[in-house]
């Protein structure tokens, strides 16, 4: 049995801190997930509240069979969406501000190589269809069958997001270079 | 990686976004805290299981005096409502069925059920709102490839898609609604008695 599957087990026997090795042993990578496809902080912490909190009322529902990584991250992805939908209307008004500035003519576009806020305004130039793929692909390192089976979307489908979004951010160095 | 993928400013963010994040702590202990204030997750059994699990508990004297005379009560209650006169059910009286509704059914819950055609399919789930989009199994009719399952729902607008042998399909029979990332999901909308 899984260190994971251990951790369910003692949880629905009763013992609520065995959650808390669940939640240590993935915040980490949930939390990268949600920052960068989300933009902000607050907005990933409330993500990650919400879908640490609906695996745990949910857990008796998780089989074992399942990766419970792949499990958990099914809901990360949705939870994800939902609050993306439920904000969009900031998520425009963010983009539009970011757009402004990286059009600026006195604004050199000049990446240091460790500058968090670039990448992460690299990646809200992307569509969020796009910048999902992107990053369970390239950031979570998933294959193009397990981004399938969290995302419901098919293989054909992500292969092109994936495409396109790597398009996008090429195009977005030779605009750089050119300027 | 295809030709553009393998572009060096891609790989570059790509390595960049890789970097671990810097997380809080007092986060995760406010997760545990919003946990701890949820009961228990239970296991799930299955209602048989639920029925036929051994049970221990304690009464005093005089709760299970109650209890004794109560049931008594309730024995003779039934004997009248189920029997003639003369103990036996009238002529074309049904007798009484268990509903096979879950036990854990609450009075505000209504059953709905979900139905599926697809003959061929090796395995046919159904993903929703209500099960934070995990797959709940469906069962397989011998005869007519008819996959069902059955729920029980809280009043209000639900989104839901079949999975069939892994492929994300929508209810040709419920109306639709885009998730805002190109893909689409059937709406049930349930109100009391709601079936599907």
């Amino acid at each position: 049995m899984s260190d994971d599957a251990a951790d369910v087990q003692r949880v629905l026997a009763g013992d609520v801190d065995a959650y808390a090795a669940l939640v240590d042993r993935y915040y980490d990578r949930c939390a990268r997930f949600a920052i960068r496809m989300l933009g902000n902080r607050d907005d990933a912490e409330d993500a990650l509240q919400a879908t640490f909190l609906r695996a745990y009322k949910a857990l008796n529902r998780y089989q074992e069979r399942d990766r419970f990584s792949a499990w958990l991250y099914r809901i990360l992805v949705n939870q994800c969406r939902s609050i993306a939908a439920r904000r969009a209307h900031r998520e425009k008004v963010f983009v539009r501000e970011e757009a402004l500035l990286l059009n600026a003519p006195d604004r050199a576009v000049v990446w240091t190589g460790e500058d968090e806020e670039f990448v992460q305004r690299v990646l809200s130039e992307l569509d969020p269809l796009l910048r999902e793929a992107f990053l369970l692909k390239y950031i979570e390192e998933l294959s193009y069958e397990e981004m399938s089976a969290l995302t419901g979307v098919g293989v054909s489908a992500l292969k092109m997001r994936v495409k396109r979004a790597c398009d996008r951010l090429r195009e977005r160095w030779e605009r750089i270079k050119n300027d | 990686m295809t030709d553009s993928e393998r572009h060096p400013y891609v790989e570059l963010i790509a390595r960049e976004a890789r970097r671990p994040v810097v997380t809080d702590q007092a986060a995760r202990q406010r997760i545990m805290a919003a946990v701890r204030a949820e009961p228990l997750p239970r296991r799930r059994s299955t209602i048989w299981g639920r029925v036929i699990a051994p049970r221990s508990f304690t009464l005093s004297p005089v709760t299970g005096s109650l209890l004794a005379a109560g049931l008594v009560g309730i024995g003779v209650l039934a004997g009248a409502l189920t029997s003639n006169r003369v103990g036996r059910p009238p002529v074309g009286q049904v007798p009484p069925v268990a509903s096979g509704l879950p036990v854990s059914l609450q009075a505000s819950d209504t059953v709905v059920k979900f139905v599926f055609v697809a003959p061929n399919a090796a395995k046919v789930s159904l993903v929703g709102d209500f099960n934070d989009w995990t797959e709940t199994r469906m069962e397989k009719a011998e005869k007519d490839g008819l996959w069902s399952v059955t729920l029980p729902l809280s009043v209000g607008r639900h989104v839901y898609s079949f999975v069939v042998d892994g492929a994300w399909l929508v209810d040709p029979k419920a109306p639709m609604a885009g998730d805002g990332y190109g893909r689409t999901n059937s709406v049930k909308v349930v109100t009391k008695g709601s079936t599907l």
